[in-house]
């Protein structure tokens, strides 16, 4: 019986060995080609969904009430008027209310740094990989990572134009390891984006020139890269990695089908959204309903905006639409998200990069270098593209303020416009006009913000602070 | 007349043949040693199974053979026995003495009540019989043993409640609930209603490390030991019967809502305050005397009565218990349904059988088998916080609507397949017709099986194997019906109807080795026991979710258009134990015991799977020391006790590891974490500190026991939030301590114990002293989820509510105030800082910090009056359904208490609510006041019973041997401020799941209410 009671011991013993059966472990995760594929899948998916503790946030490019990579470069803005009947989501950040114990871009903050973990676990596990994919799986996480660290600092640290103080400010924790239990301190702006370039500098040489649909290659990372330089102030850079980028700008043509996804020119990066596969509702951070008779606005664009698109502009009717709400009133609604092809669902692709950016991120790096006229026809290469009768031949003073409008025009909607007024040390100025179509109704309650204000620095949560002591409070909260 | 009366009844159930013996008849008194007569004493013929009791007088007859020996025995005194010689009379006179005779579970053993060391409550069967018949083994627990604390979790039938012993031992859902083990084999707390409460014959809580310490890494929250019956060796067949039958109705509350002339004249009161939203209301839009009016008047319903239903209560039982020489069984059968108080749907119904048997194989070997199954039944009615939950429905829908849509002569209007056409109401959902389209219902299948085997050695040694199973398989079917109300609403207008079928297959095994070591000289009695044990735990789910069904009739997904999603999942969790537990006394006298355990959890981390457990204890028996000459007292016993107690729920199965999801994004996967790994992750700890007093006086005629405990709960298990920039939110640890300490008092007295009369009162309270946070992870406080207003922070009670202070009324506008941070009071848009940080501790807890119940049992000649108490004290709940019928006209399309149109009207006017034209201040504080969180005191007469048990000698000529009906009142009295009803357990069953609930009790939210039932009963033995 002993004998018997021992084996049982001994069995039992092993017994406490389980391993999940809803889950693989993480080691076996990463094995394999597909694995790393995978793997890689699963950084970009955190761009618009990250599972956390049983709930799913929508990650820094979805639609959060509180306001996202997708809409609060535009919200904090005068890009937009608050729709008063709408559900006043993300009113908080469009009129400069935040402070430490608001949730506001706390949760843009969260996400990133999600994203940012699942690149440097892919990146620690590719340590021992030797797969024929890896060079190319290296660079996107190192893109990713550099992309999401970008992503953080220009809203929670200055941009380096900003100001001469800027690049020996506070700026975010470059995190470059996989592990729970790192309490990082915030490195200096000026610090962190030599570390973006470090990884996006890397990425170029290993990406490849094509990657399948939603996800990053050799033009991309080229674009990033020149945006970041042109942050960075350094325009020969900026110019050098925008002459990389070998995608051309859509033509006027298919401008409006870019926007309900039945046309691809011009795009870079864009994230396929199909309702059988990621099926993300991202237009809801502007609009629900279908646009005659229920629309529910969020955000309309504002009247100074609309008036600002000339008529022979092909983006006035690729980025406004009309929308009447159950009141009868009627709204310039913002069409960048609205849905596909006769859909106003807001599952559509999500759009980051597009080939027109790196003709302004020349132009403007260019103008700077004093090369007025190279700058003028980089300029001329997105506007002979969107007008019939396209403005030219601005010079100095001039030529800035057309690089500056044509930047707002393209990119209005799509995450630019705040961090553009901010690094060009710019203050925020909404005029007076209402939410509605015609400029009457409600307008916007808070109308400027000043520049230099501390508050184009976003403050850190305090839930943020209360989890990593070593995370320093921004000035001015 | 009445004889065949009784044979009917017997017949009814069973067609016996009964065998009378030929020999001669003995009769008999048995009495105490002060002469007095021992009522029910048994009297039993050795080597046979003939036997009987005796009556109320101590008189018995039997019949025996001369040269038989028969054997008189009443527990408190010692066995007498006589053999029948010549004469006819036998008499005796038993000798107390035996008052050991008590026996407590106390872990994995037995041990004389007089010489245990530990704080443990026992509930025996006759106590379980005289309670209320709740459905549920957790519910009867309240108000029964101090220091343990229940809180129902609504009224549902069948539905369960929050038990936590000695305070909230642990932060983490599910983690304060104590283990409870049947027969050896644990059960989950949701699963207590599969139990039939006429099985059970003893229910013990062990409280303290001394026992509980032996259950090791489960103990830390108290250990819930039920024991099945078993029949009686040498004892011919009892076969009792039991019926009850009753109505149940919710519980009266203290507040009406409006009928529709109150609330026609609201709407206009309202709207005269500038309330816009009653502008398009009736009260404003029709004149009274108006024919519109009167039609709205006319046609008015109380939608309360409408929506609920007087329910019915039936239960019967049939159990047969018995024993030869060597063996001895308990069979039963039973079926209990409760319609529960929704009309349309039919509550709770559940089939339950049971049969223990043990045998003695040979001299050295005995082996015994208990099995029981149960199947229940329940409806399950939507418990969300909207209309959908036809308990918020009744409370929102005006009395002037109608349930169905009227033509002008106020006649029902119907579609084109003749149904009436349902009136969606301003709530937007008919929900009287949805209770026929969407049925939800759950049926669970649970088997507990216990097979055990004895080896004894000799006569100090013995060998036990016990193998327990508990496998629960539930079945979950949601149908939103083709053409119904859902399916109108959000269904695919191809593929109509929805159907979901979940499945739950939940399988705990457990194998047990002991091996007993036991010493009995003149003075010393010492016990060894030396356990191995083995626990495994399977969890298998499935679920799937169809589309598309051609007919209301189709059920199953066998015909669906297509399936929308399925999915299964599979868990385990295992437990190795070994454990040395050792009893000592001293001529019981000295007493101590102590246990060590050491437990491997497969759920922590792989280097730390093994934790140890020990407690010690001593006791000393005052009352048996030979200088100790106070005659009055039998028992004065002082006892400590220390420990350290374990706990492992709480958490996931795998948390100490890592393992990672997958799901789609172009292309194909995408590798998501699941879980970021803590191989550090351990026991939860919990050292317990035990210093207890027990008395008993005048032959136990009083009882005292009195308990000072301190429970230090350190390593807490805790979803410890990362760095944000590590990009993890939070991973599985160790962190945290908590506190609970308080002192426990429980007396009963026999105040009247003569042959006529007894009269027993008795009570107990716990008063928690300390309820305490001591430390935190990073020492940051802690919004926990699942919650609404609770905050965690250092230094606070447990479960405290964290919100903004009203400041009552500005009397001279009758705006509400509100205090800031700062201390100062500030109208709700003047607000210092945001409204997050506005809100305060007030050392306002859900945990109620004195709870208890007390009871007056009085019996006159076989009549029987019994009443039980329960109250709680000192908890705080916050009363949302009160916000939303006495809304300040906020929610004036719903209908609202009568209370509401006490409001402020001119200055000077008091306790009264804020004026309505300020509707808007509350809700413009981001963060939730104080103004409606209420005291959740009350008292409750949870049980009344009037019995009368028919005297032995009027059963004498019938086969019966007991006959007792009863009549029986439960919830019928409750003595409260709070309101409506206090007895809040779940707020929203769906918002917050009972498995999920961090702070049961935190607010009401429209759960299932609490039922009072009235009913009559009958328990006859033969």
């Amino acid at each position: 019986m002993l004998v018997v009671l021992a084996g049982t011991i001994v069995s039992c013993d092993k017994q406490l060995d389980q391993l999940p059966f809803d889950g693989l472990a993480t080691d076996n995760a990463f094995v394999s080609v597909d694995d790393f594929e995978n793997g890689i899948r699963g950084v970009y998916i955190a761009l618009v969904r990250v599972g956390r503790d049983g709930s799913t946030s929508t990650g820094y490019y979805g639609a959060s009430d509180a306001g996202a990579l997708l809409s609060a470069p535009d919200v904090m803005s005068d890009n937009v008027t608050m729709a008063i009947s709408g559900r006043t989501s993300k009113s908080t950040i469009h009129n400069f209310r935040y402070s430490p114990s608001q949730s506001n871009l706390g949760n843009l903050y969260r996400d990133a740094y999600s994203l940012i973990y699942r690149a440097n676990q892919v990146l620690f596990f590719a340590e021992t990989f030797e797969g024929e994919n890896k060079t190319n799986i290296v660079a996107e996480a190192k893109a990713l990572r550099a992309m999401a660290h970008f992503d953080l600092v220009k809203n929670f640290g200055k941009i380096p134009t900003q100001s001469g103080d800027a690049n020996g400010s506070l700026g975010v924790a470059y995190v470059t390891e996989a592990d729970p239990n790192i309490t990082p301190e915030r490195e200096t702006v000026g610090a962190v984006y030599g570390k973006i370039v470090t990884d996006l500098t890397d990425a170029v040489a290993g990406i490849n020139v094509t990657n399948d649909p939603g996800r990053l290659n050799r033009n991309a990372v080229n674009l990033l890269l020149s945006r970041v330089y042109l942050y960075m102030g350094q325009w020969q850079n900026s110019i050098d990695a925008a002459n990389a980028v070998t995608t051309s700008v859509a033509a006027r043509a298919n401008v409006v089908n870019v926007w309900d996804d039945s046309s691809q020119d011009g795009l870079i990066f864009s994230i396929p959204n199909e309702a059988s596969v990621l099926n993300a509702g991202v237009g809801v951070t502007w609009s629900q309903g279908p646009l005659s008779g229920t629309f529910l606005p969020e955000y309309a664009v504002s009247f100074e905006l609309f008036n600002t698109y000339s008529a022979d502009d092909i983006r006035k009717a690729a980025y406004i639409t009309f929308g009447t709400d159950s009141n009868g009133k009627d709204y310039n609604a913002i069409r960048k998200l609205l849905g596909k092809t006769g859909q106003t669902n807001g599952v559509v692709d999500i759009k980051i990069f597009r080939a027109a950016e790196a003709k302004l991120n020349k132009a403007e790096a260019l103008f700077n270098l004093g090369s007025e006229v190279p700058a003028r026809n980089a300029l001329d290469e997105v506007r002979s593209r969107r007008y019939t009768a396209p403005p030219s031949g601005e010079t100095g003073t001039a030529l800035r303020d057309a690089i500056r409008l044509e930047r707002r025009l393209e990119f209005a909607f799509e995450y630019q416009r705040f961090y553009d007024l901010k690094r060009w040390g710019l203050p925020i100025e909404r005029t007076n006009a209402g939410d509605e179509a015609d400029g009457t109704g409600v307008p916007s309650e808070i109308l400027t913000l000043s520049a230099g204000s501390t508050k184009f620095q976003l403050p850190i949560d305090q839930g943020i602070i209360d989890s990593n002591n070593n995370i320093v409070q921004n000035p001015g909260y | 007349m009445k004889k065949s009366y009784y044979l009917w009844l017997v017949l009814i159930f069973f067609n016996m043949t009964m065998v009378l013996a030929q020999e001669k008849t003995v009769t008999g008194t048995v009495t105490d040693d002060a002469g007095l007569p021992l009522p029910g004493a048994n009297v039993i013929i050795k080597q046979t199974n003939t036997g009987t009791q005796s009556d109320f007088d101590g008189n018995y007859t039997i019949s025996a053979a001369v040269g038989q020996t028969l054997s008189f025995s009443y527990v408190g005194f010692e066995t007498q026995e006589l053999k029948v010689g010549a004469s006819n009379t036998m008499s005796v006179s038993l000798r107390p003495g035996a008052l050991l005779e008590e026996v407590v579970v106390t872990g994995y053993s037995t041990r004389n009540k007089t010489v245990q060391t530990s704080a443990v409550v026992s509930i025996s069967a006759s106590e379980i019989s005289q309670l209320a018949p709740t459905t549920s083994v957790d519910n009867l627990l309240q108000g029964k043993a101090a220091g343990v604390q229940v809180t129902a979790a609504n009224g549902k039938p069948g539905q369960g409640a929050f038990v936590r012993i000695r305070g909230t031992g642990s932060l983490s859902a599910g983690g304060s609930s104590p283990l409870y083990l049947v027969d050896g084999a644990p059960i989950r707390e949701e699963e207590l209603g599969n139990i039939a409460t006429s099985d059970i014959e003893n229910i013990t809580i062990l409280k303290d490390a001394a026992t509980t310490a032996r259950y090791g890494s489960r103990g830390s929250n108290g250990v819930v030991v039920i024991t099945t019956k078993t029949g009686n060796r040498n004892k011919d067949a009892t076969v009792r019967y039991s019926s009850r039958f009753g109505t149940t109705t919710r519980v009266d509350l203290n507040y009406t809502m409006m009928d529709a002339t109150q609330k026609l004249q609201y709407e206009r009161d309202m709207y005269a305050l500038g309330v816009a939203g009653a502008a398009a209301l009736p009260g404003v839009t029709t004149q009274p005397g108006s024919p519109e009016r009167d039609r709205l008047t006319r046609n008015a319903l109380d939608w309360e009565e409408l929506v609920l239903k007087d329910g019915y209560v039936q239960n019967n039982n049939i159990s047969i218990d018995g024993g030869a020489e060597k063996m001895d069984y308990f069979f039963s059968v039973g079926h209990d349904k409760n319609t529960g108080i929704i009309d349309k749907i039919s509550g709770f119904e559940r089939l339950n059988s049971r049969l223990n048997v043990n045998f003695d194989a040979k001299e050295w070997l005995s082996v015994g088998v208990n099995v029981g199954y149960a199947r229940s039944l329940s409806d399950e009615p939507r418990d969300r916080n909207n209309s959908q939950n036809p308990f918020r429905h009744m409370l929102d829908v005006n009395p002037y609507e109608t349930e169905f849509v009227l033509d002008e002569f106020d006649q029902i209007t119907y579609n084109e397949n003749g149904e009436p056409i349902y009136n969606t109401t301003t709530t937007g959902y008919p929900v009287r017709r949805a209770l026929e389209t969407e049925p939800a219902f759950e049926v669970e299948n649970i088997t507990l099986a216990n097979v055990d085997a004895l080896v004894k050695f000799s006569k100090s040694l013995s060998y036990g194997f016990s193998f327990a199973v508990n496998h629960l398989n539930r079945r979950r079917e949601t149908y939103s019906k083709p053409g119904g109300v859902l399916d109108d609403l959000i269904g695919n207008a191809d593929f109509p109807g929805r159907k979901t079928d979940a499945n739950t297959q939940r399988l705990d095994m457990t194998a047990s080795n002991r091996l007993n070591y036991t010493l009995i000289t003149e003075n010393h009695n010492l016990n060894i026991l030396g356990l191995f044990e083995y626990n495994f735990n399977e969890v298998n789910t499935l679920s799937a979710i169809s589309r598309g069904f051609s007919s209301p009739l189709l059920t199953t997904q066998s015909n669906a258009g297509f399936t929308d999603s399925a999915s299964t999942t599979r868990n385990r969790l295992t437990l190795v134990s070994y454990g040395a537990f050792a009893d000592y006394d001293f001529n019981q006298r000295y007493l101590a015991s102590a246990s060590i355990r050491r437990d491997g959890s497969s759920n922590f981390g792989s280097d730390v799977q093994y934790g140890t457990f020990y407690s010690g204890s001593i006791g000393w028996n005052v009352a048996k020391e030979n200088f100790f000459k106070v005659d009055a007292i039998d028992d004065l016993k002082i006892r400590a006790a220390i420990g350290t107690v374990g706990n492992r729920s709480g958490i996931d199965r795998y948390e100490a590891q890592g393992f990672v999801g997958f799901a789609q994004y172009p292309g194909g996967l995408a590798t998501e974490p699941s879980n970021f790994p803590n191989p550090e992750l351990q026991w939860e700890t919990t050292q317990t500190t035990n210093v207890g007093i027990e008395l008993n006086m005048f032959n136990r005629r009083i009882s005292f026991v009195g308990d000072y405990f301190v429970r230090n709960t350190t390593e807490l298990l805790f979803d410890i939030p990362r760095s944000d920039e590590s990009g993890v939110d939070t991973v599985a640890g160790n962190a945290a301590e908590i506190e609970n300490g308080g002192i426990e008092l429980s007396l009963q007295a026999d105040i009247v114990r003569s042959p006529d009369v007894t009269w027993t009162i008795g009570g107990n309270i716990l008063l928690l002293t300390k309820s305490e946070i001591v430390s935190l992870p990073n020492g940051a406080p802690i919004d926990p989820p699942n919650t609404f207003n609770i905050r965690w922070d250092e230094g606070t009670k447990i479960n405290e509510h964290f919100l903004i202070r009203y400041a009552g009324l500005d009397s001279n506008t009758g705006r509400p105030m509100y205090y800031g941070a700062d201390g100062n009071t500030y109208f709700a848009d003047e607000m210092p800082e945001d409204d997050n940080q506005n809100r305060v501790f007030q050392g306002k807890s859900t945990i109620a910090d004195k709870e208890g119940g007390f009871f007056n049992n009085i019996v006159y000649k076989g009549f029987g009056l019994r009443t039980d108490f329960v109250f709680k004290y000192g908890n705080w709940i916050n009363n949302f359904v009160k916000s939303n019928v006495v809304s300040d006209g906020l929610a004036v399309d719903a209908n609202q208490a009568t209370e509401a149109f006490n409001y402020w009207q001119q200055p000077g006017d008091t306790d009264v609510s804020m004026s309505p034209i300020y509707r808007n201040d509350e809700g413009s504080l981001a963060a939730n006041t104080d103004r409606f969180l209420e005291r959740g005191d009350y008292i409750r007469m949870r049980n009344v019973t009037l019995s009368y048990s028919f005297p032995k000698k009027t059963l004498e000529k019938s086969p019966l041997s007991n006959l007792r009906v009863y009549v029986q009142g439960q919830n019928l009295l409750t003595f409260t401020k709070f309101f409506g009803d206090p007895e809040v357990g779940l707020s929203s069953g769906e918002t917050i799941s009972f498995a999920d609930s961090v702070a049961p009790g935190e607010a009401t939210l429209y759960s299932y209410p609490n039922t009072k039932s009235i009913q009559v009963g009958l328990d006859v033995s033969f």
